[in-house]
């Protein structure tokens, strides 16, 4: 099949099977029967990924599109690309299967369904895009649909869609959020970042003969920057990914993000859309190779880079303990895993960062803890979907008796979190292993802070894993409602979602790319045990105790400390925002004022309004007046002429 | 051309000015009885002298037709003025319309002269004009400063047409002043243009709308020709002079216009500022390559303002008229393309620009600005809704003169032709 053809039907079958249902808003017969036809044209995207992945070589496809300007659309088909656009394809499908049942009955069901495809559609942008301004179009779209469907309950009308507890506020700050400013907080935030970013793909494109990622001289463009100016333009793009990937300090903005409907939780905020900040970062490292550069670039511009990249590491492992110790403290369960989601990409972004001294490999770790978070976070978060429609509450509660109800996503919890969180011989397991061993290379530059920082947030993380687990199938309080019956296609959603880890787990020991994963994570070495082994004894462990003890009542204080987000929300609602109003209080009654006060009402028209009266008070109306000013005004000029001429100034 | 030839060697033209004023004449004598006669004779005797011009000078008709239609406007805009002198003043305007109908076929100074005063005098006895016994207040202040005027440019053209023959600076020099402040104290130049705003706001609408318009013409043409020549080497330096009266008239007109409430006093220094533009052209001289440049835009602007006083003025006599009308009118006095009002500021500034007067082209520009707000409030004011009378027509007529010029390609080429015949005078 013709290639531009499996990409048009890539991208264009999610966004026009959504039209009729936008246009068919008004009928309720017609909306609740569209659906369908949307999650089919995932299906064909899905569909449109797998033949890509299994028919294309790796190379790259471009169409023209403003080529004076050197923007095209080109699509490239590389290891990452094909791979992530599976996974993206395929995640979006089992959610939009799971959507149909969880979204019945909803109100605005046109502006969800659009939305929901209108992501699908710009994710696959990202990931195919090798055009970075191309690739900036799908981002902004990402940004678009956040908004619209995080905010999708925008009326504030059920508690059950807020964040945060009722009433609750620290100092001047209520830690209560609803729909609509949820959405308001996630568009401003990536907003803020995309601009830099914006202007960082501007100066790329004027310093460089092309904008294609693939084809960019790296290398030379550093050298041109130099260190200074290298690491400008990296951290204006940065700003882009790392608030949409919701790192330290831009994180609050996905805490309330889960206000959105849980299908949306579980494919933007788990999945995907947080994941495209660290694919483009893991892309971009792709192909600089800093690991080479290392080797061959002398001079500035490559001390520069090196910055870039240790802040990087270390943003992204802070980012890591921050998620994994604000998600000990969450008693809400979507709250929980987005802080754990943030924790995650936070080791993608450190993992693919220490390709720097580590090389190629690095970035292969980063890559596919990502496609094992996606999938085991998805499954999490439809769990919590199911589980909040059937309790009607959004808190962690549940007990035995309630997990023998709710059976498969009992199950699905149990191998999600076991699987995810570094436990020997499972899935994640062997990718955490080659992370803590990649952690481990850094030695010589670091010593021993990253891998520390690694292992406590794998620790924290397990523990936050378990109590959700925990406290909602074994120790939770038993919930006020219960509604356990239905929701086939949600069972079915995330039942397919969960069985992909073992697929996964089957890849890790069949690939080649990943046998050094599977070397990484071998038990003993020279008769020692492996850092790695440890790590997963650990984590083990620490899954156990919080399972037995998911809430220890003299850490309270602490936790609520971690619960509130170790106070970050105060940077985004209070303080930035009180910058900001300052500033426009400026500009307002100073600047406009001043310059409406001097140009329209004060002084200008105060000029001419006085040289006008005083030219109109020559009119007193006698004409002896006139005749004295003309008559003097002319023998004057005739007087001062003739003496100028006589002079012989003129002559 | 057919070339009726009489025993005195009188051409056709001559002619039918002959008989032109010989039929206004008697026509205005019995006019004082007969009143209709007046204006019969009135329009015969322009016809006649439309004619007589255009066939002497085909080229000279994109002047003569506007001229004409301008002339029988202020004709029809009489008829609602019943004075003391109804029926003779259709008489004075014919006269004023046939002498600035032939203004471009003589090079005799004498004629020129005579020319000038033939435009001004009838004026005086036109400002006094109004319903019920003369204005003689306004009479008396008008006449005043319009003798002054007469004198200093009757004086000043002799003195400079004496230089040319035996040449003495300080004459030019005196000459060239007293021509321009002559002129000045005409058509109301500041700073001595005291006289405009209280006569605009007391005389009668109508008979302001003639010497708002119609007068204003013939001045600036004789200027225009003397000074272009006896020009000497003297006269860049003293174009200066000029130069700097023109910026003065253009801010006073314009600034004073800005507070003032009567709508009479509105126009009066919308003429101080007009007059004002006009008289840059007179910079011309030190390039006389580009003459008809100036001519052009001299011409254009006088038409327009012509044009939008008549409408104006009427339209305060009626206490109203339709207000696109008036807006359409304000446009054009702001300098709104492609109305006739920027084309003449247009071909004005080029002049400027050629002559190398640079910082006046921007003195010019920022007016045309700072005239907008009051254009704008006069529009505003005089604008109601459409009645089929006569006031309405006029202002009609009026949008028309402004909106003919749409594309100026055929009457600059014809101004062309013109200037090119303005050449010297014979004393």
């Amino acid at each position: 099949m013709n290639e531009w053809l499996v990409f048009l039907l890539l991208f264009l079958a999610p966004v026009l099977s959504s039209v009729p249902i936008a246009l068919a808003y008004k009928s309720k017969e017609w909306t609740a029967k569209l659906p369908y036809l949307s999650v089919f044209g995932i299906f064909i995207s899905v569909l449109m990924s797998l033949y890509i992945l299994f028919t294309f070589p790796e190379q790259q496809y471009s169409y023209p599109w403003i080529p004076e300007v050197g923007i095209n659309i080109v699509f490239i088909t590389d290891y990452l690309s094909r791979n992530m656009g599976v996974i993206t394809a395929v995640i979006a499908f089992f959610i939009g299967i799971y959507g149909l049942d969880y979204m019945k009955g909803d109100y605005r069901p046109s502006w969800y369904w659009f939305f929901f495809n209108l992501f699908t559609a710009s994710m696959l942008l990202v990931v195919y895009s090798d055009n970075l301004f191309l690739l900036f179009v799908g981002w902004e779209g990402l940004g678009a649909a956040s908004w619209g469907l995080i905010g999708h309950w925008f009326r504030d009308d059920n508690d059950i869609a807020y964040v945060g507890k009722e009433g609750r506020s620290v100092g001047p700050l209520r830690l209560y959020w609803p729909p609509s400013f949820g959405g308001w907080r996630a568009i401003s935030t990536i907003r803020f970042g995309d601009v830099p970013m914006f202007f960082a793909i501007a100066a790329i494109w004027a310093l460089s003969p092309t904008l294609n990622i693939s084809e960019i001289e790296w290398g030379s463009l550093f050298t041109t920057l130099g260190a200074a100016g290298t690491i400008i333009l990296f951290l204006c793009l940065l700003m882009g990914l790392f608030t949409k990937s919701a790192q330290v300090p831009f994180s609050e903005w996905l805490m309330t993000a889960m206000t959105g409907p849980t299908t949306v939780s579980a494919l933007l905020h788990s999945a995907t859309m947080v994941a495209a900040g660290a694919f483009v970062f893991i892309k971009l490292t792709w192909y600089i190779e800093p690991w080479h550069l290392a080797e061959t670039m002398h001079g500035a511009g490559l001390e520069g880079l090196e910055y870039v990249y240790i802040v990087v590491l270390f943003i992204g492992l802070i980012s890591g303990l921050y998620g994994a110790l604000a998600g000990s403290g969450m008693l809400e369960r979507k709250v929980l895993l987005a802080a754990s989601t943030m924790s995650s990409i936070g080791l993608m972004f450190a993992a693919t960062a220490a390709s720097f001294w580590v090389g190629h490999f690095a970035v292969l770790v980063g890559f596919w803890y990502m496609a094992v978070h996606a999938f085991a976070k998805a499954s999490l978060f439809l769990v919590s979907g199911h589980l909040i429609h059937a309790t009607h509450s959004r808190f962690l509660n549940g007990g035995r008796e309630f997990a023998k109800k709710m059976l498969p996503a009992c199950i699905v919890t149990i191998i999600a979190t076991t699987f995810l969180v570094g436990i020997p011989l499972l899935t994640s397991y062997w990718v955490k292993s080659a992370m803590d061993e990649v952690m481990e290379h850094l030695v010589h530059d670091f010593g021993y802070l990253p891998l520390v920082l690694l292992v406590l947030t794998s620790v924290v993380y397990a523990g936050i894993m378990a109590k959700f687990l925990a406290l909602n199938f074994i120790k939770g309080e038993k919930p006020h409602h219960e509604h356990t019956e239905g929701g086939t296609l949600m069972k079915v959603g995330y039942a397919l979602m969960v069985s992909v880890l073992f697929l996964l787990l089957y890849l890790i020991f069949t690939l080649e790319e990943t046998h050094e994963f599977v070397a990484a994570g071998a038990f003993f070495k020279q008769g020692m045990i492996t850092v790695s082994f440890a790590v997963g004894i650990l984590a083990l462990l620490a899954y156990l105790v919080a399972l037995y003890r998911p809430r220890i009542s003299f850490l309270s204080g602490l936790g609520t400390f971690f619960g509130d987000r170790m106070y970050l929300p105060f940077l985004n609602d209070y303080i930035v925002p009180k910058i900001g109003f300052a500033l426009a209080g400026v500009v307002q009654n100073y600047g406009n004022t001043g310059i409406d006060g001097f140009f329209n009402t004060k002084v200008i028209p105060g000029f001419f309004g006085n040289v006008s009266r005083r030219i109109r008070s020559i009119q007193t109306g006698y004409l002896s007046r006139y005749v004295s000013i003309v008559l003097g005004v002319v023998m004057l000029i005739l007087i001062l002429i003739s003496l100028v001429s006589l002079k012989g100034v003129v002559l | 051309m057919m070339n009726f030839t009489l025993p005195y060697s009188l051409s056709m033209p001559m002619v039918m000015l002959l008989g032109a004023v010989v039929i206004l004449s008697v026509c205005s004598a019995f006019a004082v009885k007969y009143r209709n006669l007046g204006l019969v004779g009135a329009v015969v005797a322009i016809l006649l002298g439309f004619g007589g011009v255009t066939l002497d000078n085909p080229n000279l008709v994109y002047y003569t037709g506007f001229v004409l239609v301008i002339s029988l406007v202020n004709l029809a805009s009489l008829r609602a003025l019943k004075s003391a002198i109804q029926g003779v003043d259709y008489g004075l305007v014919g006269l004023m319309a046939l002498v600035t109908l032939y203004i471009f076929t003589t090079q005799d100074l004498a004629m020129i002269l005579a020319a000038f005063v033939l435009v001004s005098v009838p004026t005086y006895i036109l400002v006094m004009a109004r319903e019920g016994g003369a204005n003689v207040e306004v009479g008396i202040k008008y006449i005043t400063f319009m003798v002054l005027a007469t004198i200093l440019f009757l004086i000043g053209a002799v003195i400079l047409a004496y230089t040319k023959n035996a040449f003495n600076g300080l004459l030019y020099i005196l000459g060239y002043v007293m021509l321009v402040l002559g002129l000045s104290i005409e058509v109301g130049v500041a700073p001595l243009h005291e006289w405009v705003p209280d006569v605009f706001a007391s005389a009668d609408p109508i008979p302001l709308s003639i010497i708002a318009s119609l007068a204003k013409i013939v001045p600036f043409v004789i200027a225009l020709k003397i000074l272009l020549a006896t020009a000497s080497e003297l006269t860049i330096s003293i174009t200066l002079f000029t130069a700097v009266l023109a910026a003065i008239s253009m801010f006073t007109g314009n600034i004073g216009a800005l507070t003032s409430k009567e709508p009479g006093r509105i126009l009066a220094y919308s003429t101080v500022a007009n007059m004002g533009y006009v008289l840059a052209c007179v910079v011309v001289i030190v390039k006389p390559q580009y003459f008809y440049f100036a001519l052009t835009g001299a011409l254009l602007m006088l038409f327009a303002n012509a044009a939008g006083k008549i409408g104006f003025f009427n339209a305060i006599k009626n206490k109203g008229a339709f207000s696109p009308l008036m807006y359409l009118l304000a446009f054009s006095f702001i300098g709104l393309p492609p109305l006739m009002g920027f084309w003449g500021k247009l071909f004005i500034l080029f002049t400027l620009v050629k002559a190398e007067y640079v910082w006046l082209v921007a003195l010019m520009v920022i007016n045309s600005a700072i005239s907008v707000p009051y254009y704008l409030r006069l529009a505003r004011e005089l604008g109601v809704g459409w009645k089929p009378d006569l006031v309405n027509y006029i202002c009609l007529v009026a949008v028309i003169i402004i909106l003919i010029t749409f594309l100026p390609d055929w009457f600059f080429r014809g101004v062309e032709v013109i200037a090119q015949s303005v050449g010297g005078i014979v004393i």
